[in-house]
């Protein structure tokens, strides 16, 4: 609060405290005892006024801040997807030549000498580190899909069908079986498409990866009279240990080999639906699968979350 | 599986495109390559294609766009997005406008392959489908 804001209700209500002594000494005591509250009530009242306008001055600069900040963020979401694109493009090249330096080497290395092995286990590696650099952009793609989300009327059976079909194409080829079994009187839920889609795709892509072939994943909906909706991934899979379920949301926790993980899929994940509203939670068995439901509000209020 | 499918590259990226297209041959499939949609809708019209790998993001008709054309012209043929530009919700709008697959640059040979043989037996057997229904 500034110098002016603070004096000015004590200026006031000295202000209406001497007319209420001059009115004493004039002899009208009741007006007098009438002014000192008046006094009293002024200062009360003028004080209370200028804590709101400074509050509302706070909030305007916060948000200012705010604007700048989520501009800035824009700006860094657009160039992370810029410098993602832009490089995709490249390794797709490096990785064909080095594919097509494999295959000429084939054709001439049939004596399999020394320096053909040596070149061989080379090229092996630029294609690693190639996988290495897809990882680094899908990240940095991930990171600028991030942006607030839109809250609307979601279909969920339709969306997570639409997935379910799109992962199936790859689950067909290793005889994985993806069971629907979605309540058919789902409420509409009040939620950011675009990131929904990304948390069950993580969640399903999770699940062809955890089942072996034959497995079997089971992707269901239902709803609660809590006014909220789960959404359930089951696989078949090996199951996550104990000690690996309390730290399965931690950034860059990851039980796949290296390079194969970057360990920020669940930890994602978990930073949309907390934005969304909800929670995810996870249960398993080694051996025999795991489970994780996400749990959304239907009526999405900024800041509630389902009990 | 009868044959080999008949595949069409369509990359803005020469480079890219004539070497993918070695590889495909050299895997034993008949690959041409051009650099736009509106090449690929012309060569369509002068050959008959199994398979087509398309890039989204080309100077001048989009890769999105082309494939609409494409499905006009040819709804029977299989469509593989083959991308650097790549989100779950481009993938939505590529099965939307009845592309078979999309797949995120860079990918190997291998994995292309698979994609391309998976399209070619998802044809094959409509088209079976379809000559089945015609004679009964």
């Amino acid at each position: 609060m500034g110098f002016r804001q603070s004096v000015l209700p004590y200026i006031a209500s000295i202000l209406i405290c001497l007319c209420a002594v001059i009115l004493a000494f004039t002899g009208s005591f009741g007006f007098a005892v009438a002014g000192i509250f008046l006094a009293a009530l002024a200062l009360v009242t003028t004080r209370k006024l200028l804590e709101k306008i400074a509050t509302a001055n706070e909030q305007a600069c916060f948000l200012d801040e705010k604007l700048v900040q989520s501009q800035k963020l824009a700006s860094i979401g657009e160039l992370s997807a810029g410098i993602g694109h832009e490089i995709n493009n490249p390794l797709a090249i490096i990785s064909q030549e080095t594919e097509w330096m494999q295959h000429i080497l084939k054709r001439i290395g049939e004596k399999d000498s020394k320096e053909v092995t040596e070149l061989q286990d080379s090229l092996k590696e630029v294609l690693h580190q190639v996988d290495r650099c897809r990882e680094i952009t899908q990240n940095l793609l991930d990171f600028a899909r991030r942006k607030d989300p839109v809250f609307q009327e979601v279909n969920v059976n339709k969306l997570i069908e639409d997935l379910s079909r799109l992962v199936e194409k790859e689950a067909i080829l290793h005889q994985i079986e993806i069971r629907r079994d979605f309540q058919q009187d789902l409420p509409l839920v009040h939620t950011d498409a675009p990131s929904l889609r990304q948390v069950v795709l993580n969640l399903l892509t999770n699940a062809t990866h955890a089942v072996q072939k034959d497995g079997k994943i089971r992707i269901a909906t239902k709803s609660s009279q809590n006014g909220s909706v789960d959404i359930i991934v089951e696989d078949t899979g090996c199951g996550i240990p104990k000690d690996h379920l309390v730290k399965i949301f931690d950034p860059f926790f990851t039980t796949k080999p290296e390079g194969k993980g970057t360990g920020l899929g669940l930890s994602i994940c978990h930073g949309i639906v907390d934005k969304l509203g909800g929670r995810i939670s996870v249960s398993s068995e080694v051996g025999k699968g795991s489970t994780f439901v996400v749990t959304l509000p239907v009526n999405q209020q900024r800041g509630t979350r389902p009990s | 599986m009868s044959g080999k499918p008949k595949v069409l590259i369509v990359d803005d990226e020469e480079r890219f495109r004539t070497t993918m297209a070695k590889l495909l041959t050299v895997n034993g499939l008949e690959v041409t390559a051009v650099g736009s949609g509106k090449d690929a809708l012309e060569e369509l019209k002068a050959k008959p294609y199994d398979v087509i790998t398309l890039d989204i993001r080309m100077p001048g008709m989009s890769g999105l766009e082309a494939l609409a054309e494409i499905k006009k012209v040819n709804p029977g043929i299989e469509v593989i997005i083959l991308t650097g530009h790549a989100s779950v919700d481009t993938a939505m709008e590529i099965m939307k406008l009845g592309g078979y697959e999309y797949l995120l640059k860079p990918t190997s040979t291998e994995e292309l392959m698979n994609k391309i043989d998976a399209a070619f037996e998802r044809k094959l057997t409509r088209e079976q489908k379809t000559r089945k229904g015609e004679g009964s």
